[in-house]
């Protein structure tokens, strides 16, 4: 579903952020990528919707080049990959059912999503999502009023209005405590597994990698050093992808 | 473009709160009555000729074009003299103001000398003059002391106390007592705790006033000749009088030039200071 | 006295800046002063002569002014509202094409910012003088003159609020496959509205007070009647007009502050 051929990023300032990628993501798995801050994770999953365009190299979803996409094609294939932030990105003072229904613009008619009219179809797509990800009843709540988990949950839910074939969640739970996280991610994954969706996720945290991902991709300074099962991902393999030893004692996140 | 939804299972669309049905009750009244007012306007605007004024464009835009696109450089000199006295004019204006302005806002500031008895008179007579455009009292004092650059100082001058009252009065009452506190403690008497603990608070933020204040002064003054109150409006007036264009965008430029770099010093200096 | 530790002092370059400026500003006043023959005792017997001339608009000519005042008061009224609102209309996009993080194009945006700092420049009068010259006399002008007015400062300090937004929720519009104009809409709008609007009202009663003078050079308003009235001599008469102005003023500011506090 996913391929990355050789993707490269250099950033303006010359620092490389990604070295060169090549790797294959099947459709629906759930691929959690771990690795310290400027590893490359967030470059690496932002190259998949052209948020990052890369410098040398190409990434395909479903086949056809985003690398090479322009303006229209470009957003068509943006409306079918999904994406939840760190900073959950809600427009805050707007209600919850807009901003759910904003994950809908790129493939409503511009004129009457631009008075901000949408269909019966796309009215109940939003509440059926909002009633998915579990807060049906927020729905006209402003987005500043909810907690940090039910805004994520709000983004989940626009990018799941876009009936998405692709999710890309750029440390979605971050700024979360750890009983919200395991809550933000386990919801994740069953939506994926019920709709099919292919999920690139980057995690911070290694017992969280280890509790949901079908695969786990490690990477250090812009390359991919690990790529496997979760199982196979051992304490010492996590101690070769941050650089340094990981001592359990002094780990504040235990599983839930 | 049509969308593309499956839905799963059916699921009904809960109808909208009542504080959002009241809410875009009042969205759609607003546009309405906005929309009224302006058909309202549009209808009974009288006094407009589109015959006159389609066959006054005929006639002047020609004209106007090839004169805007060819400035005379000829007429440089007399609207950069006249823009430097433009230019004074506005300073003069400006400063008498901003002395002027110091104690009758430090009368209408509330948490100092006398409170609210001195404030809010203090307060109404600054927003009594802020009321009238500086044009209005150009145009008086024209009639009052006779065309020329004084009446067009006074003007600016007056109408500055306005503006600069109102923000020093607001600036003082925002400051922090706390300094003040602190040396009243210390046994300082009232000149030393002003000097030392109320004004630094606000002389940056005084001066960064008095500097936009000039900004806004020097457009204004470009303009009191036009109503015979000095500086390059008078020249202006005559050019547009006798339509000669060319002469018109020379001057539009130097007084263009003149504001742009006006504004360029002012802000960078006023984003240093607060 | 030594100071008390507890004073804070205010880092040294603001303050120095601050004192330099005072001494500029000092400089230029002597410079002008000079160059314009200003003189002091001038002024005195300016003020003298100005007060005394204070006496003319006793008592207010009511019976005779206003009858004339209610038709060209309505039109001023009329101007105000049209040019606010053709300035807001069409200055709406101009400032989200000027803001580099709204822009859908950078040579747009470059040739945007240019355009609104040239006419920013340029004072209403001086388009309304223009105008009037152009397109005759009538209230216009004075429309077209408030327009242009209007449009120039909404771009300026709207695009300053654009520019100051979270752009999280623009990338994840973007992220999501909607166009320009969509972003802008969903993701920027929000979250200036409230403080544009509260702008616009302001720039209202702004305008406003701009239309009871470009009558003067033409425009329409009441501006044409205090030319003539001046040029007549009638004093009591303008009493008359500039207590109906203040009047008017009072109540629009009165309604648009209370509007503007409901907005916040």
């Amino acid at each position: 579903m996913i391929e990355f051929r050789n993707t490269q990023v250099t950033y303006p300032g010359g620092l490389r952020a990604l070295k060169g990628v090549t790797l294959e993501v099947p459709k629906g798995q759930f691929v959690v990528v771990v690795g310290l801050s400027g590893a490359g994770k967030s470059t690496l999953i932002r190259t998949v919707n052209n948020l990052v365009v890369p410098s040398g190299g190409e990434v395909l979803v479903g086949g056809q080049s985003v690398t090479q996409a322009r303006s229209k094609a470009l957003r068509q294939m943006r409306a079918e990959i999904g994406m939840i932030f760190q900073t959950f990105n809600l427009v805050k003072r707007s209600t919850v059912l807009r901003n759910v229904l904003s994950g809908r613009l790129g493939q409503v008619n511009p004129y009457t999503s631009l008075l901000g009219i949408f269909s019966k179809a796309d009215l109940a797509l939003a509440h059926d999502c909002l009633h998915r990800v579990g807060i049906p009843e927020k729905a006209f709540a402003r987005a500043d009023a909810l907690s940090g988990g039910q805004q994520q949950r709000v983004g989940i839910a626009r990018a799941l209005a876009q009936q998405p074939k692709v999710m890309l969640a750029d440390e979605p739970v971050a700024s979360l405590d750890p009983p919200t996280s395991h809550a933000v991610l386990s919801d994740l994954k069953r939506i994926a597994r019920e709709d099919g969706i292919t999920t690139l996720v980057n995690l911070h945290f290694i017992d969280l990698a280890r509790d949901y991902a079908d695969r786990i991709i490690g990477m250090r300074d812009g390359l991919i050093v690990f790529d496997g099962a979760p199982e196979a991902a051992t304490n010492e393999v996590f101690e070769e992808i941050y650089g340094r030893p990981i001592d359990k004692e002094k780990d504040l996140r235990g599983a839930a | 473009m049509a969308s593309r939804v499956r839905t799963a299972t059916p699921v009904v669309v809960p109808p909208l709160p009542p504080q959002a049905r009241r809410t875009k009750l009042w969205q759609y009244l607003l546009v309405l009555a906005i929309l009224g007012i302006t058909a309202a306007c549009l209808l009974t605007l009288g006094n407009v000729s589109w015959e006159r004024i389609l066959s006054g464009l005929e006639r002047n835009l020609p004209p106007l074009w090839r004169g805007l696109t060819n400035p005379d450089a000829a007429i440089f000199s007399r609207a950069f003299a006249a823009m430097m006295e433009t230019m004074y004019m506005a300073v003069i204006g400006t400063v008498i103001a901003g002395v002027l302005a110091v104690p009758v806002a430090f009368i209408s500031a509330a948490n100092l000398v006398g409170g609210n008895r001195f404030a809010l008179p203090g307060r109404g007579l600054l927003a009594a003059i802020r009321v009238f455009p500086e044009l209005l009292f150009a145009i008086i004092f024209v009639a009052a002391v006779g065309p020329g650059a004084v009446a067009g100082i006074m003007a600016l001058g007056i109408n500055s106390v306005g503006f600069l009252g109102k923000m020093f009065s607001d600036i003082i009452e925002s400051i922090d007592p706390g300094p003040g506190e602190a040396l009243r403690a210390t046994g300082a008497g009232p000149i030393h705790t002003f000097s030392y603990a109320v004004v630094p608070q606000v002389l940056p933020e005084f001066a960064s006033n008095v500097l936009y204040r000039f900004e806004i002064n020097l457009r204004a003054a470009s303009i009191l000749g036009l109503v015979g109150a000095g500086g390059i409006g008078g020249l202006l007036i005559q050019r547009i009088q006798f339509r000669r264009w060319e002469e018109i965008a020379m001057i539009l430029l130097v007084i263009i030039a003149f504001i742009v770099i006006v504004d360029v010093i002012s802000s960078s200096i006023r984003r240093r200071l607060v | 006295m030594a100071l008390p530790s507890a004073v804070p002092q205010l880092p040294l370059l603001p303050r120095l800046l601050s004192w330099s400026t005072w001494a500029v500003i000092a400089g230029l006043l002597i410079i002008s002063l000079r160059e314009t023959n200003f003189r002091i005792d001038d002024m005195w017997g300016s003020l003298v002569d100005f007060v005394l001339f204070f006496g003319n608009f006793w008592p207010p000519d009511w019976q005779r002014a206003l009858p004339q005042i209610w038709r060209p008061l309505i039109e001023t009224l009329q101007m105000a509202w049209l040019g606010t609102l053709f300035g807001v209309l069409l200055g709406t996009p101009w400032l989200f094409w000027s803001s580099r993080n709204t822009s859908p194009h950078p040579v747009l945006m470059w040739f945007s910012r240019t355009l609104m700092t040239v006419m920013r420049s340029i004072p209403d009068l001086l388009y309304a003088a223009v105008l009037v010259a152009i397109l005759s006399f009538g209230p216009l002008p004075g429309v077209v003159a408030i327009t242009i007015f209007t449009l120039s400062i909404l771009a300026k300090l709207g695009s300053e609020y654009v520019e100051a937004i979270d752009p999280g929720p623009i990338e994840a519009l973007k992220a999501a496959g909607a166009s320009g104009t969509q972003v802008i809409v969903y993701g920027a709008v929000p979250q200036v509205a409230a403080s544009l609007l509260s702008y616009i009202i302001y720039i209202f009663e702004v305008n406003v007070r701009a239309s009871t003078v470009l009558g003067f050079v033409g425009a329409g308003g009441i501006g044409f009647l205090l030319n003539r009235y001046v040029a007549l001599f009638q004093y009591q008469r303008i009493a008359v007009l500039l207590m109906v102005i203040f009047v008017v003023v009072i109540i629009i500011d009165s309604i648009s502050a209370y509007i503007r506090a409901r907005l916040t």
